[in-house]
C-alpha cells in the first residue's frame, strides 16, 4: 500500500506569523526585536516586496519579486500570507483567463513552487494556525452580483478540496485563533460568514444591515472580518456605512457599532486584544481604538491616499500599512508605533499596495 | 454495481462529531479494502485518527481527490471512478497541524466499446498499400489511444496488413480487414481487383516558383482506355535538393496528401506521385522570394516615464493627421500627438483618468469620438470613457460608462456608432454612442463553454471578430446579417480554436486568391530567468495562426508565423502584407501574398523587421513592440517601453551587379 505522505510542517521557533496578525499569530521570539520582515503585494505593478523594519533605522526594501507569467499583462496580486511555519507564502493573483490563481512560494528564496487555478477574482487568503490548508476567497469584483465562493486548497498538494458558496464578493477572511472557524464579509450582501474549518460548510450567517438600513444594495458593505486573539469576537469593518462592527462569537449578535472615520477597510488587532487597527480607505488615515472601551484612541494620516491592508507585529508593537496611492502614484507602506501613535517610517513600493502579511521578528 | 468495501470505521459519514476534543490528532491511516478499481465501481475509504499516545479519536475527517471529476470522493469516503488511470485518495483533520494520509489507486479503464477505421472503399488494387487508422472509443466515451490495436487479414494471400494498419494487397480476391482492440473489433471487407492504371501523370502547374508559393501537384491515373481511375491511391512525396544543405536545416520543402506543395529553400525539388505499379514525377525550380524591403526611420513620439499601450491613428476633421496612445501599469494618461508631418510628431494634449491602465484606444470612423479602456481605477470602479476628438488639441470628456462594466475594460472597438467593450474578460458589451454624451448598453455576447474569457474584439463589416484564449475565434454577427445579428442581438457565425489555445488577438483578410483567412495571434508569457527585476524587459512567447475560413464552417489552419524566442501581440493587414508586433522581436512585415500554407517565417515572406531600440526608454534599449498600424504610407506603431514610432517601407531596389 503506497501512501504519499504529508510534508512535515516545521514549527518556525519564536518567527512566522500569519498575515493580518491578530488571531493564530506565534510568539515573538526572545529578546529585543531587531527588526521585522514582512511582505506586500502591489496589485498595479505584479510584484510583491519584501520590506525590513529596522527598529531605530527604518524601512527598507529587501527584495522585489515579479510575479505572474506574462509581463504585458497585469495579473493583480492582491492576498498575501505566510504560512504559520513561516516556511512559504501564498499569493493570490486575481485576473487570469479568466480565473485567478493561488500561488505557493517558498520564503527565504522566494520562489514559486505551486499554483492552483481559482475562481473568479480570489483576493483575501489566510492559513488556520495549524496550516495546511488555505481559504481563499473569489470575490469576483467585477462580475455580476452572483453568490460566490471559498476555495479550500490543501497546501501539501495544492488540490482544491472544496469550494463553499457563500455570498456575493466575499472578502476579508480570517482564521479563528483556535483555527475551527473562518470568518468573511460579504460585501454586496451585508453579512459576516462563519465556516465550520472540519466540515468546510457554513456555519452561521448574520446580517450585519444598520438597524435603519434598508432597499436595494449593501448598506454596511463589509470588507474585513477580523477574530479578537481570545476568540470572544470578530471586528467587522463597514465599508459604506462607515462603521466599526464587535460580534460576539458565542451567541453571533453585534455587540458594539460605532461610527467610524470614512470607508473603514481592514482590520489587525494587537495580540493582547486591546488595539483595533483600522485602515480607512476613504480617508487615507489609520484609526486606532481601545478595544474594551470602543473609543478611538488615534487617527493617523496615511502616506497617500487609499489606505488599505494592515498586520500587527507578534509583540504588539508595531501596525504595518499599505496605501495603494491613485492612479500613477506609488504604493507605500507605513509603519505605526502602536505604542506613541504615531507614524515612524513610509516607504515607497509599486502602485497599488495592497495584501501585507507578517513573516517574521528578527532578533 | 459493487461494493468493494463496506468497512467504515470512523461512521457512515465523515463528518462525525468532535467528541474527543482534549485529545490532539497526531495521526490519521486511510485505508481501503481494495487499490483498483474500475470505473463505476464504489469503494468506501476508511480513516482512522489517532493522539499522541495511539488512542484512536473520534473526530472529523475530510476525504478528498486528487482529480475531482475524474476521480470524484465524496465526503463520506466513497470513491467512484468515472475514468481509469492513476489517482490518489487523500484524507485530513483540517483541524490538526499536519495530519494528512494518502493512498495511489490504480483505476481499470473502461472496456472498449467501439473501433472504427478508415478510410474505407469498395475496392483495392492489387499492390496498392494504404495506411488505415483506427479509432478506439471506450464505455465512457473517452477516445482511447493507449488501447493496442491489432490489424489483421482474413486472407494474408490476398492482402496482408502490418502493425500501423498498412494494408498491401497482393492478389485478386475478398479480403477482410480488421482492427481489434481489447474485445472490440472493425473490419471491413475489400475487394481486390487487379490494377487497373494504364498511366500515371503529374502536373504541377508551373515548373519553377519561390519560396512560400503554393504549388498543386495533380496526379491522374488513367486505365488502358483512358479512363480516370478516380480511387487510384496516390501516394505524393518529394525528394529534396535545396540550394542550402547545410545539415540541421528545417526540412527545405514540404507536400501534403492533397498535393499542396511548399518550399521554404530554394533548390530544385522532385514531387513524385506512387500509385501501384507506377510512379510520376515533376522536378520544379524554387528561388529565393526576395521580397526584403528596407525600413526608414521617420519619427519618435517617446513617451519613456511610463509605459505605452496601444495606439490609433485618424485624420482629424480638419484634414491634420492625429494620433492617440495608452498608457500601461501606469497613471491613467492617453496622450494625443499632431502626427500630420510623423517626422516631428507633436504632444497635443493628454488626459488623466482615475487608471493605472488604459491599455485601449479606439476612434471614430467620422474622427469625432474616441473611447479609451480603463483599469485600475482607485474605487474599482473602471469601464471606459468616450472622449470628444473633433479638437484633439482640446479633447474633452463626453461621457464616462462603468454601468456594469466596472471589471477592467481590457478593449474596444468603434463600429458604426457603438462601441465593442471587453467586459471583464468574460463577455463583450455593445454600448451604443449615437449621442456620445449618453452611451448607453444595447447588447451584450458570451460564450457558455466552461471557464471561457475574452480578450480582445475587432468589427469588420457588421462581423465582430473575437479573440476567445482557449476559446480560439468567435465571429459574431453584429450588423453583417449572415446571421440576422445586429448590435442588440449579437448572433455567432462560426468558430475555430487552435492547438495552442492562447488566442489574443484576430484580424480577417479577404486574399486576392478568393481564400479568406483569419490570422489568429497567440499572448504567452516567456521564458523566465532567475534574477529578473524590474527594468529589465519582459519576454513573451506565442505566435501567429492563419485559419482558412473560406468555408466557415469547416474551418482549416493552414500556416503560421513564428519568430523564434519572442512572443506575438497586435496585428494590421493592409495589401497583402501582415504588419505584426512580437513584443521583444520587434515588428515585423510579412508577405502574405497568394495561397498560404506552412512556416512563413522560414519561406523567406519577411518583407522587413525594424527593432526599435531607445537608449532612454523606459527600459533601455529594449524593443517591446505592442502594436502596429499602417497610414497614409507611413507604419506606426506603439512601443511598450518607448512610445509612439513612425517608419516607411523603402521601395524595393534591385541593385545592379
Amino acid at each position: 500500500m503506497m501512501r504519499i505522505m504529508a510534508i512535515a510542517a516545521l514549527l518556525f521557533g519564536g518567527a512566522g506569523a500569519g498575515a493580518g496578525a491578530g488571531a493564530g499569530a506565534p510568539p515573538a521570539p526572545q529578546g529585543e526585536p531587531e527588526a521585522y520582515l514582512f511582505y506586500v503585494a502591489s496589485e498595479s505593478e505584479d510584484e510583491v516586496t519584501l520590506l525590513r523594519f529596522t527598529v531605530g533605522e527604518g524601512l527598507t526594501i529587501e527584495k522585489v519579486i515579479p510575479v505572474g507569467v506574462l509581463p504585458a499583462e497585469i495579473e493583480g496580486p492582491h492576498g498575501v500570507y505566510v504560512d504559520p511555519d513561516g516556511l512559504h507564502w501564498y499569493l493570490t493573483l486575481g485576473h487570469g483567463f479568466p480565473f485567478g490563481s493561488l500561488w505557493k512560494y517558498e520564503t527565504g528564496s522566494d520562489t514559486a513552487v505551486g499554483r492552483i487555478e481559482l475562481g473568479l477574482f480570489p483576493s483575501t487568503v489566510s492559513v488556520p494556525p495549524v496550516g495546511g490548508l488555505a481559504f481563499a476567497v473569489n470575490s469576483n469584483f467585477y462580475g455580476d452580483p452572483e453568490p460566490s465562493t471559498i476555495s479550500i486548497i490543501d497546501l501539501a498538494s495544492m488540490i482544491e478540496i472544496e469550494r463553499t458558496e457563500t455570498c456575493t464578493m466575499p472578502h476579508g477572511s480570517r482564521f479563528s485563533p483556535d483555527g475551527l472557524r473562518h470568518y468573511s464579509t460579504c460585501m454586496l450582501d451585508d453579512m459576516l460568514v462563519e465556516l465550520d474549518v472540519a466540515t468546510l460548510d457554513v456555519a452561521r450567517r448574520l446580517d450585519l444591515s444598520p438597524p435603519s438600513g434598508s432597499g436595494a444594495g449593501a448598506v454596511c458593505s463589509p470588507t474585513w472580518a477580523m477574530p479578537a486573539s481570545s476568540g470572544e469576537y470578530v471586528y467587522v469593518a463597514c465599508n459604506k456605512s462607515h462603521e466599526l462592527l464587535e460580534v460576539r462569537v458565542e451567541d453571533w449578535v453585534i455587540t458594539w457599532r460605532i461610527p467610524a472615520p470614512t470607508a473603514p477597510y481592514n482590520i489587525a488587532l494587537t495580540p493582547d486584544d486591546e488595539k483595533i487597527v483600522v485602515t480607512q480607505k476613504g480617508s487615507a488615515e489609520v484609526s486606532v481604538w481601545r478595544r474594551s472601551t470602543g473609543e478611538r484612541i488615534a487617527l493617523i494620516p496615511s502616506a497617500r491616499k487609499v489606505t488599505h491592508g494592515v498586520v500587527v507585529s507578534p509583540d504588539g508593537r508595531y501596525a504595518f500599512v499599505t496605501v495603494e496611492g491613485i492612479g500613477g502614484e506609488r504604493g507605500a507602506v507605513d509603519v505605526i508605533d502602536l505604542l506613541d501613535l504615531r507614524r515612524v517610517a513610509t516607504i515607497d513600493v509599486g502602485k497599488q499596495a495592497g495584501g501585507i502579511a507578517f513573516w517574521k521578528v528578527v532578533s | 454495481m459493487p461494493i468493494r468495501n463496506c468497512l467504515i470505521t470512523l461512521g457512515l459519514l465523515g463528518l462525525l462529531p468532535l467528541a474527543l476534543a482534549a485529545q490532539t490528532p497526531v495521526r490519521i491511516e486511510l485505508s481501503s479494502a481494495t487499490l483498483s478499481a474500475a470505473v463505476g465501481d464504489r469503494v468506501q475509504l476508511t480513516a482512522q485518527v489517532f493522539d499522541a499516545d495511539g488512542n484512536q479519536l473520534d473526530v472529523t475527517v475530510r476525504f478528498y481527490s486528487s482529480a475531482r471529476r475524474d476521480f470524484p470522493i465524496s465526503r463520506d469516503g466513497v470513491l467512484q471512478p468515472a475514468r481509469g488511470g492513476e489517482f490518489v485518495a487523500f484524507v485530513r483533520v483540517n483541524t490538526a497541524r499536519n495530519v494528512r494520509d494518502s493512498l495511489v489507486f490504480n483505476i481499470d479503464f473502461p472496456p472498449v466499446r467501439e473501433v472504427s477505421m478508415a478510410p474505407t472503399g469498395e475496392r483495392f488494387f492489387v499492390g496498392a498499400t494504404v495506411r488505415h487508422q483506427s479509432t478506439v472509443i471506450d464505455a465512457s466515451g473517452a477516445v482511447r489511444n493507449d488501447v493496442p490495436v491489432t490489424w489483421s487479414t482474413s486472407d494474408p494471400g490476398v492482402a496482408s496488413v502490418d502493425r500501423f494498419g498498412r494494408l498491401t494487397a497482393h492478389r485478386e480476391g475478398m479480403v477482410t480487414l480488421s482492427a481489434r482492440a481489447e474485445d472490440v473489433s472493425a473490419s471491413h471487407r475489400y475487394r481486390v481487383v487487379a490494377n487497373p492504371i494504364a498511366t500515371l501523370s503529374l502536373t504541377m502547374g508551373q515548373d519553377s516558383a519561390r519560396t512560400g508559393d503554393v504549388l498543386h501537384a495533380t496526379a491522374v491515373a488513367l486505365d488502358a482506355r483512358g479512363q480516370r481511375v478516380e480511387d487510384a491511391p496516390i501516394t505524393y512525396t518529394l525528394v529534396s535538393n535545396a540550394a542550402d544543405s547545410v545539415v540541421g536545416q528545417y526540412p527545405p520543402a514540404e507536400v501534403d496528401q492533397q498535393g499542396l506543395f511548399v518550399a521554404q529553400n530554394a533548390g530544385e525539388y522532385t514531387i513524385m506521385a506512387i500509385t501501384p505499379g507506377h510512379v510520376a514525377q515533376q522536378t520544379v525550380l524554387i528561388t529565393n522570394r526576395f521580397v526584403t524591403q528596407e525600413v526608414q526611420f521617420i519619427g519618435h513620439a517617446a513617451v519613456r516615464d511610463v509605459k505605452t499601450s496601444d495606439l490609433w491613428i485618424w485624420e482629424g476633421i480638419d484634414g491634420r493627421d492625429y494620433a492617440v496612445t495608452g498608457t500601461h501599469g501606469a497613471n491613467g494618461t492617453a496622450y494625443f500627438w499632431d502626427v500630420t508631418d510623423p517626422s516631428n510628431p507633436e504632444m497635443i494634449d493628454s488626459i488623466v483618468v482615475d487608471a493605472r491602465t488604459v491599455n485601449d484606444v479606439k476612434v471614430s470612423e467620422d474622427g469625432r469620438v474616441a473611447v479609451i479602456s480603463r483599469e485600475g481605477a482607485s474605487n474599482r470602479r473602471n469601464g471606459l470613457l468616450v472622449l470628444d476628438v473633433t479638437n484633439p488639441r482640446d479633447v474633452k470628456i463626453h461621457a464616462e460608462f462603468d454601468d456594469g462594466l466596472t471589471g477592467g475594460v481590457h478593449n474596444v472597438f468603434i463600429y458604426d456608432d457603438h462601441i465593442y467593450a471587453i467586459n471583464n474578460g468574460r463577455r463583450f458589451d455593445v454600448i451604443n454612442i449615437e449621442d456620445p454624451k449618453n452611451p448607453h448598453r444595447v447588447g451584450r455576447f458570451e460564450l457558455d463553454t466552461p471557464g471561457h474569457g475574452i480578450h480582445d474584439v475587432w468589427v469588420v463589416d457588421g462581423i465582430a471578430y473575437t479573440s476567445n484564449w482557449a476559446d480560439g475565434v468567435v465571429l459574431v454577427d453584429v450588423g453583417n446579417g449572415i446571421k440576422g445579428g445586429s448590435p442588440s442581438n449579437p448572433v455567432e457565425i462560426a468558430r475555430y480554436s487552435d492547438f495552442d489555445g492562447a488566442t489574443h488577438a484576430a484580424f480577417p483578410y479577404k486574399s486576392p486568391t478568393g481564400r479568406f483567412y483569419i490570422i489568429m495571434g497567440d499572448e504567452r508569457g516567456g521564458a523566465r530567468f532567475d534574477g529578473l527585476q524590474s527594468g529589465t524587459p519582459g519576454l513573451m512567447a506565442g505566435y501567429m495562426h492563419f485559419v482558412d475560413f473560406t468555408d466557415p464552417l469547416h474551418p482549416v489552419e493552414v500556416a503560421r508565423y513564428e519568430v523564434p524566442e519572442a512572443g506575438s501581440h497586435n496585428m494590421w493587414i493592409e495589401d497583402d502584407k501582415l504588419y505584426a508586433a512580437f513584443y521583444q522581436g520587434g515588428l515585423r512585415v510579412v508577405d502574405i501574398s497568394g495561397e498560404l500554407k506552412g512556416n512563413l517565417y522560414l519561406q523567406g515572406r519577411e518583407i522587413a523587421r525594424y527593432m526599435a531600440y531607445d537608449p532612454e526608454g523606459f527600459v533601455p534599449n529594449s524593443p517591446m513592440t505592442w502594436g502596429p498600424q499602417p497610414y497614409k504610407g507611413n507604419l506606426f506603431f506603439a512601443e511598450f517601453y518607448s512610445g509612439l514610432w513612425a517608419v516607411k517601407l523603402q521601395p524595393r531596389v534591385k541593385l545592379t551587379q
